[in-house]
């Protein structure tokens, strides 16, 4: 069967949430953007570069 | 076979337009949250018919509110960019919206895979809320306790 979604979104454990595919990214001040095709999203809350991952977490466990 | 796009061939769903941008309802998606007429009732009013009435507020009020739709319901597209044989599903049926929110969740809308920490994968959710703070005791969605830790994340 054909797949029937744009994006694929993984949580990776202890770790970001990895997005993939065609997806429209809006920013929290409502920027919006498709150039994006792959991005990993802070989940740890302890990024210096929100809301995207920096790996800040691999500091902390 | 496929209940996401079949809301989007309803009978009763409707279009507006104020000649910059088309609003576009799907009534079977609507949850009734009621945020699109409690921010805008000059625009959104149920009471009224039709009860969407395009010149209550600016095209950029219109499209802030429109986008606050937690389900959807409510879409928008500007004219110029809207062809001939653009259906409502063919706009919306397999796209996937990601959004951040202010000191809050991500928010994940439309048609996409999601997969979790050990492979299992949620089929075909229409929307998720991620926890972003790293504080939710639902991981990996959010449940609300940024609020409480006070997580402030652009």
């Amino acid at each position: 069967m054909e797949n029937n979604y744009s994006a694929e979104i993984k949580i990776l454990e202890n770790g970001p949430i990895q997005i993939k595919g065609e997806f429209v990214f809006r920013d929290s001040s409502g920027h919006k953007t498709t150039e994006y095709k792959e991005i990993y999203i802070c989940r740890c809350g302890r990024s210096g570069n929100k809301p995207f991952c920096d790996n800040t977490h691999l500091k902390h466990g | 076979m496929d209940n996401y796009n079949n809301e989007y061939t309803g009978s009763k769903n409707r279009k507006y337009t104020n000649g910059e941008i088309t609003v576009y309802w799907y009534p079977r998606k609507c949850i009734h949250a009621t945020t699109c007429f409690r921010e805008l009732i000059e625009v959104f009013n149920p009471r009224k018919r039709p009860w969407v009435n395009m010149n209550g507020a600016s095209t950029k009020e219109i499209i802030r509110v429109v986008d606050l739709c937690p389900t959807g319901a409510l879409a928008y597209k500007y004219n110029d960019q809207i062809t001939d044989n653009d259906t409502p599903s063919a706009l919306n049926g397999h796209e996937t919206e990601i959004r951040v929110m202010e000191d809050g969740p991500l928010i994940i809308r439309g048609s996409f895979k999601l997969t979790g920490t050990d492979g299992k994968e949620y089929n075909n959710p229409k929307m998720v809320s991620l926890c972003r703070c790293g504080a939710s005791m639902n991981k990996p969605f959010c449940d609300g306790t940024h609020s409480k830790t006070g997580y402030k994340g652009k």
